[in-house]
């Protein structure tokens, strides 16, 4: 085990709407996603003394939302990424309050990924524009080559040539993923979908069909970070962090495609680190958010982090095993793919509420831990969410995750 | 054969580290990166060897032929300069000559000249060039040039 096992909690959480568009700035869905989340720990803006968060230049920072809010911080440093970053701040959160830097530290993310600056590097003022190839670009750009669905679409048609997976497979994590949101009245996309409806949908980026990819939304998410003294004394029951990895990369991390395996993914090299430091097995665990901004994501990365061997997803994924109540539950809140997007931040905050046994679901009495199980009716809280494993992804070389572990049975 | 890239709503800003690259597409010449310390060949062009960091590096022209060893399709481009070109495939290619003692292989990218239904892993191509309206800047792209022996294709 990790000598900072369970020492370090994820107490307060919340989110703004998931809306398309918001009309909103980044800055205040920032302040109303904290402040959401300092009310559900019970805490108010003089207890926060850390900020962090991560964004592409498309986003506010911690000293203007600091600035808004009245905080006086003394740990205040945002840094660059896209996906892969929540849990990696949160490896950082623990490291910085067990040195003293600060003690209670929020975690933010805020984007308006619809309306605002899209992934893929769309020209300001559309298609029509002229767009520059520079840096990185010169290399990815000019073989029209730029959104993360052209980029994945390379590592998973040769996945699914290696080892004989095919689109059935994704069609599993979309109908699961979806059947979650279904139960889940923050989620965008709440109608439940079949294989069939999946493998009816039009293609983006072959082998990705549309129910393949993501939501593009705008929404703010945040969680708090502090430690498990402090956390005994909140509002809610905390959830420990039994240990994580932030950003393991491949031997290539910026051009995947040059040397390699193009799909031996970074979780390959977390997955040891992450479960030596938990000091648990893939068997202890309850339910998983396995990063889900393609269903291909999903599925790789349940191989990396060994739920399932090597190209064995295809096997493992059928007949419904992600969805709830059945062998391991995934993106209970609908993921990305129909929850929507926020960049990983609201996969951590739906463990968090699984965990603490208060999903906010249809169940009248689910803030005090009151939940009918019937699906029927709207229930998304699990029975058993002791011990979650979140997998976040950043590109095929890069992944971050954590092992969470609740106090309710 | 996929329809036109619009060049003219690309614009490719070279750099210090890959100036000389687009300088040998312009002279019609596919070239990557080689260490002058332990030979290791390696794309794109990046400042230092990845095999032994070496900052020592001159260039490689490969025969620009190599094997498909995956691709996507493009059904709904975001870029302007390649919605008229839609569908078009995008490859990665093991380079011919770049191949190395210890088995690792460089790879690169493109689009092809070619329509998916012609396109499977496997499968050689050969390099070719386009001229853009920035007389500065020539783009390679791949062309399949014969058939490959162990091939497979996305048949969905």
């Amino acid at each position: 085990m990790g000598s900072l096992t369970d020492k370090y909690c994820i107490v307060g959480v919340g989110e703004t709407p998931h809306m398309r568009p918001s009309n909103r700035t980044t800055l205040s869905m920032a302040c109303e996603a904290i402040r959401k989340a300092m009310a559900d720990a019970g805490l108010d803006h003089r207890d926060i003394d850390g900020m962090t968060s991560y964004q592409t230049g498309d986003s506010t920072t911690s000293a203007h939302v600091a600035t808004a809010l009245g905080m006086r911080l003394n740990y205040a440093v945002d840094i660059f990424g896209g996906g892969s970053s929540t849990e990696a701040l949160i490896a950082h959160a623990i490291g910085l309050i067990e040195a003293g830097y600060c003690k209670t530290m929020v975690i933010f993310r805020a984007m308006n990924g619809r309306s605002g600056r899209r992934m893929g590097g769309q020209a300001p003022g559309g298609p029509a524009a002229a767009a520059t190839a520079e840096g990185d670009n010169q290399f990815f750009m000019p073989w029209g080559w730029t959104t993360p669905a052209q980029r994945f679409g390379l590592s998973a048609m040769r996945y699914l040539r290696d080892t004989g997976c095919t689109t059935k497979a994704f069609a599993e994590v979309a109908v699961a993923h979806r059947l979650h949101a279904s139960l889940n009245p923050k989620a965008l996309m709440r109608s439940p979908i079949t294989i069939e409806d999946h493998q009816r949908s039009r293609w983006v980026v072959k082998p990705f069909r549309l129910l393949d990819c993501c939501q593009e939304t705008d929404v703010s998410a945040a969680i708090i970070v502090t430690s498990r003294e402090r956390a005994y004394d909140l509002r809610q029951p905390p959830v420990f962090i039994m240990g994580g990895t932030a950003r393991t990369l491949t031997e290539s991390p910026a051009w995947n495609y040059s040397r390699g395996e193009i799909h031996y993914v970074g979780g390959n090299y977390g997955r040891n680190r992450l479960f030596g430091m938990a000091g648990i097995s893939q068997k202890d665990v309850d339910f998983v958010s396995c990063y889900d901004a393609f269903t291909f994501t999903t599925i790789i990365q349940l191989e990396a982090y060994g739920f399932c061997g090597r190209g064995e997803a295809k096997d493992f994924v059928k007949g419904g095993t992600l969805q709830i109540d059945n062998k391991l539950p995934s993106n209970l809140s609908g993921g990305h793919l129909s929850e929507g997007y926020t960049h990983g931040v609201q996969m951590i905050i739906e463990n968090v509420r699984q965990l603490r046994h208060r999903a906010d679901d249809a169940c009248p009495g689910w803030a005090e831990g009151k939940h009918t199980y019937d699906r029927k009716a709207g229930c998304r809280q699990l029975k058993r969410a002791r011990i979650c494993c979140a997998m976040g992804w950043g590109t095929e070389t890069t992944s971050s995750s954590a092992i969470l572990r609740g106090i309710v049975a | 054969m996929p329809g036109q890239i619009d060049y003219s709503k690309l614009r490719i800003l070279p750099d210090p580290d890959t100036r000389e690259w687009w300088e040998g597409t312009k002279q019609r010449k596919y070239l990557v990166r080689q260490c002058k310390s332990c030979g290791h060949k390696f794309f794109p062009p990046l400042p230092a060897c990845a095999k032994c960091t070496s900052m020592d590096l001159g260039w490689f022209e490969t025969v620009g032929r190599g094997m498909i060893h995956s691709y996507c399709v493009v059904t709904q481009p975001i870029l302007g300069a390649f919605i008229p070109a839609a569908p078009y495939v995008v490859a990665v290619i093991e380079l011919e000559d770049c191949r190395e003692a210890d088995g690792s292989v460089t790879r690169v990218a493109g689009v092809l000249t070619n329509d998916e239904a012609e396109t499977a892993i496997g499968h050689p191509v050969e390099v070719t060039f386009d001229e853009t309206p920035d007389a500065k800047i020539v783009v390679p792209r791949w062309r399949i040039c014969g058939v490959g022996s162990d091939t497979w294709r996305f048949l969905e």
